[in-house]
């Protein structure tokens, strides 16, 4: 696809509307909460849109991925930064992908994380490597936030940094990493999370380990959890399915971070990290100001991505997507275009795409008001 | 855990009132409003959840 897209007021009817698509992770969406189940979504919307920026909460489906090129792998604090017009996104043919080992993954899952990285060079043509172990086992842990979101943390966030820092100086263009999580099989949350009512347990502390690395390397990073595998399930959702295939959740790890975008700061950005060095972007990079809409749930819209749209005036689609939150524009007084499904969203996006007014599709239709002379 | 802030909701954007909040605290790493309410008195409250760096 060409990135070269002028601002929706400029661009001509029908040419792509880049638009960023947010599931919020861990927080128990009822499409997107689990194993990469808002991924048939992304894809309508990408097709609906034929831009679409998003993140790995949307994508990552552990042993299934679906590679479009309309659709922009992007890490959730970059996308963050992005909607903040901190960074713009410059699509890429291929990443090098470094990957990255927590020392704290016994022999048996690291040897089968090796093998599913060769098996995406062989099978898939991917550039994977260096390797690198941490120097110490990262010791994630996990929490639920007052809200019931699941959060965590990493108790060696500098032995990431180091192994990270090691990788981008070998040169690698984006990193994948994987950390031993702590196994858990007979809690009552992954039972309700395998039985498709519960929230994701893992996906809080993944965001953290991937959030750190981007944010202090500058480079497209993704997480994969490595964990033992699970005794059958009969019971299990079609949603959490994914996970369930194969020994590791690494392969759309490597999928999502091979075309995944560069990150490139702007000169608006004057943070000091080890990030790509300020400079211009090119006409064919992605910026916020190219940005047509934004799709999340209607009731998760206090993330920083949905504010940065909504101070600029980008056109924010509030889609019903149940989840554990409650945060409606109501409550954050803000501008919104209601989409009871995806399918709605998109339809709304081809609107905005074909220059129709979303008002325009719906009743009643209120008469414009003129002040009186 | 992850931090957890209490803010009432100033005229204005939002999302300078939650960084400048958050930055008291370190450099914030992920964060996200987990709740908001108005109270009897039209005052909107907000929850916080957030992880920083110190």
């Amino acid at each position: 696809m060409s990135a070269l897209l002028p601002s929706p007021g400029a661009a001509a009817v029908g040419s792509p509307l880049p638009t960023l698509l947010v599931v919020p992770t861990g927080i128990g969406c009822s499409i997107g909460g689990y194993a990469g189940d808002a991924l048939p979504a992304a894809r309508l919307l990408a097709a609906a849109s034929g831009c679409l920026i998003t993140h790995p909460n949307v994508m990552n489906g552990a042993s299934l991925y679906w590679s479009d090129p309309r659709i922009h792998y992007v890490e959730g604090s970059s996308l963050d930064r992005f909607a903040a017009g901190e960074l713009a996104l410059r699509p890429v043919r291929r990443q090098r992908i470094g990957l990255l080992l927590d020392a704290g993954l016994d022999p048996e899952l690291r040897q089968r994380h090796l093998q599913v990285a060769d098996g995406c060079r062989a099978t898939l043509g991917l550039e994977i490597g260096p390797v690198v172990t941490t120097d110490e086992p990262l010791q994630v842990s996990l929490s639920l936030g007052a809200s019931g979101a699941s959060w965590g943390e990493l108790g060696r966030p500098e032995a990431l940094l180091r192994a990270g820092r090691q990788l981008k100086a070998a040169g690698a263009t984006a990193i994948a990493v994987v950390v031993r999580f702590p196994d858990d099989p007979d809690s009552d949350a992954l039972a309700a999370y395998r039985q498709g009512s519960g929230v994701d347990a893992l996906a809080g502390a993944e965001a953290v380990i991937s959030h750190l690395l981007s944010l202090e390397l500058g480079l497209p990073c993704a997480h994969a959890p490595a964990l033992s595998p699970l005794p059958i399930d009969p019971r299990l959702d079609p949603r959490a399915a994914g996970e369930e295939l194969g020994y590791t959740f690494l392969a759309c790890v490597l999928v999502g971070l091979s075309r995944a975008p560069d990150l490139i700061r702007r000169p608006m950005d004057g943070a000091v990290d080890g990030g790509t060095p300020a400079i211009g972007a090119r006409p064919t990079d992605l910026v916020v100001d190219n940005l047509g809409a934004i799709v999340a749930p209607a009731t998760a819209l206090g993330g920083a991505a949905v504010l940065a749209c909504a101070e600029r005036g980008i056109p924010v689609i509030a889609v019903d997507n149940p989840c554990m939150l409650a945060v409606s524009a109501a409550a954050l007084d803000l501008e919104v275009i209601p989409a009871a499904s995806y399918g709605e969203a998109a339809g709304l996006l081809l609107a905005l795409r074909e220059g129709i007014s979303p008002a325009a599709l719906r009743r009643p239709l209120a008469a414009l008001q003129a002040p009186a002379p | 855990m992850p931090l957890l802030l209490q803010l009432e909701r100033r005229p204005g954007a939002l999302r300078p009132q939650i960084l400048e909040a958050l930055a008291a605290h370190g450099r914030p790493l992920r964060w996200a409003i987990t709740e908001a309410a108005a109270d009897s008195s039209g005052v909107v409250r907000l929850q916080v959840e957030a992880v920083v760096l110190a």
